[in-house]
């Protein structure tokens, strides 16, 4: 066994935001193990204080340029739910449609330029480029139809503007959506040829088990990404939901002072949320074609491998390609057309939640009678998964110490198991720095 | 086509400068004879717009040029080397210039790029930029729209 040990990851790469992994292992006793989330808060929730509602997702959408389509989603759920606003089944269709947009793109993004290059024993995607071309073509393709069809639904590349509470400011058109479709259908050869890249190297994903609470949202109608209720699935298979406006009694924020960011938990000493989570939870309404590729990786729930959550991502890929080909079809049957907006009935508080690529967001804001918003909250997936990651971290370290892996070995675990939740810790500012050259 | 790009982070003060030009003028509908385009953090999504029909691309971004807050520059990514400590290919704190960078690596024909650099002088958490580039906005519009206006 592995007996002394210091591992200190400052600002762990291939995720968003920074995190730390510190381990300090001295004569085989572990006397540190610590996921650290060094993140400066944005004060989000006092920033829509004192704004019409018209202006609250806005400013929401915000919070990440990566799940800002989500955020959109949430904010305007909880502003139409505090409202008594009722939107119109055409409205709920296009909002599943550019919510799958959200999670194909990010899903693709992670598994092709964060994941792959462990999987491929390099440090990041350049090296791929002369060695597996074809991969990194395709992983852009791919991620261009995400990027694109994002836009066409919400009008603006990265933070949507057609969103908005009571319906949409703007519509594709219905040959876009018709053109939409062509494209995801002839999408199948770059599914096929992921599933088998994937395939290729999934003897790499670490076999590492630590069963735990998952939380999703779920439905009766649909696999849940664009609404549905609380739903947990405990390690025995057993389910329980909860309403949504439920949420602050199944997260239970905390603090941790390893942390600036809050920590939750529900029935047990954490949960986690993300891909996995969903699938976990809502295996069942899963499109056949997405359980087949489940089927054939030998994926099933529950599962309780978090390396995994990046092969359940894969899943929901195909998922989203194939459900989106369904919606598109109900929307062009059903008559689609520019609606009204839906107006407010009523006011005061109002919860929404989606999943995010990265597991359950939660809004919830209050408005006054001149519909200004009082007051939010906000608590976004990645914060959700930090006691998780932390508790498998824990039964993870002794794991491979056991195993006699070198210290190398051991940082690259840990690593890959965090890159694995995909956290989005916090936006970090992104100027250039440079010089001139002489 | 021709793109007028704006890649940041909002919410760190002055890094979301090049997005509110971008929101400035596609809520003025001041985009005409190009696109507006808000990239936020998602640097890789510039590969798309690097296409044959790309006529030039002015992307504006806060820059680190070694200058008082405030100041900008026009120039080439040609013209300068990056020395940002953490250079990675991920979404955020991605560098431009190593997507271009990659770009080149995969065969991408670059149209011609010019940067609109505004030196920031707040990156702290916040939703509003420093006064110093809030009271220099309308330069930094002007300047943007002369430049992705202008022929060649």
């Amino acid at each position: 066994m592995t007996q002394n040990l210091s591992i200190n990851v400052h600002h762990l790469t291939r995720v968003e935001g920074h995190g730390n992994i510190v381990v300090d292992v001295k004569n085989g006793k572990i006397e540190k193990m610590q996921w650290q989330v060094p993140e400066a808060p944005r004060f989000f929730e006092a920033m829509v204080r004192g704004r019409h509602y018209t202006e609250v997702a806005r400013v929401t959408s915000r919070i990440c340029g990566i799940c800002s389509i989500g955020h959109t989603l949430a904010s305007v759920k909880a502003t139409e739910n505090a409202l008594g606003i009722r939107i119109s089944p055409q409205t709920f269709k296009l909002r599943t449609l550019i919510k799958h947009a959200e999670n194909f793109d990010s899903h693709v993004l992670h598994i092709y330029f964060l994941v792959a290059p462990d999987l491929f024993n390099v440090p990041s995607v350049f090296p791929l480029v002369p060695t597996h071309t074809e991969v990194v073509v395709r992983a852009l393709r791919m991620k261009r139809l995400g990027h694109e069809w994002g836009s066409l639904l919400g009008g603006r590349t990265t933070h949507p503007n057609r969103v908005i509470p009571g319906g949409f400011a703007e519509y594709p058109t219905e040959a876009e959506l018709r053109n939409l479709k062509q494209r995801l259908i002839n999408l199948q050869p770059d599914i096929d040829a992921t599933v088998q890249t994937v395939l290729s190297v999934a003897d790499k994903l670490p076999s590492f088990e630590r069963p735990t609470e998952y939380m999703a949202l779920s439905s009766d109608k649909e696999y849940s990404l664009y609404d549905g209720v609380i739903q947990t699935v405990m390690p025995d298979g057993k389910k329980q939901r909860w309403p949504v406006a439920d949420y602050k009694s199944c997260t239970n924020e905390y603090v941790v002072p390893q942390s600036t960011a809050k920590y939750t938990k529900n029935k047990m000493g954490s949960y986690m949320a993300g891909a996995l989570a969903r699938f976990n939870n809502n295996y069942d309404q899963l499109h056949p074609e997405a359980k087949e590729l489940a089927g054939a990786l030998k994926f099933k729930p529950l599962c309780f491998n978090p390396y995994m959550n990046s092969v359940a991502q894969l899943v929901e890929v195909v998922h989203s390609v194939k459900d989106s080909i369904r919606l598109i079809d109900e929307l062009l049957a059903a008559g689609y057309k520019p609606e009204e907006l839906a107006q407010p009935t009523k006011y005061g508080q109002g919860q929404g939640a989606v999943e995010v690529p990265r597991g359950i967001l939660f809004h919830d804001y209050g408005y006054d009678k001149d519909f200004m918003c009082t007051g939010g909250n906000c608590i976004i997936p990645t914060n959700q998964n930090h006691a998780n990651i932390q508790l498998d971290l824990e039964a993870l370290v002794p794991k491979l110490l056991a195993a006699n892996k070198d210290e190398k070995a051991i940082e690259l675990g840990l690593e890959m198991l965090v890159r694995a939740y995909d956290p989005c810790i916090s936006c970090s500012t992104h100027y250039l720095k440079v010089e001139f050259k002489r | 086509m021709r793109y007028l790009i704006g890649i940041g982070n909002y919410s760190q003060a002055d890094d979301g400068i090049g997005l509110r030009i971008v929101e400035h003028i596609a809520h003025n509908g001041l985009d005409r004879g190009f696109e507006a385009i808000d990239l936020a953090d998602e640097g890789i999504s510039l590969l798309f717009y690097l296409n044959d029909e790309t006529e030039k691309i002015l992307l504006v971004d806060a820059v680190d040029l070694g200058l008082p807050p405030g100041e900008y520059r026009l120039f080439r990514p040609e013209d300068v080397q990056s020395t940002k400590d953490m250079r990675r290919l991920t979404t955020h704190e991605s560098d431009i210039l190593e997507v271009l960078k990659f770009a080149k690596s995969l065969g991408y024909r670059l149209p011609p790029i010019t940067i609109l650099g505004i030196q920031p002088g707040d990156l702290s958490p916040g939703m509003e930029l420093s006064t110093t580039l809030q009271e220099r906005f309308s330069t930094y519009l002007r300047v943007a729209l002369e430049e992705v206006g202008k022929d060649g």
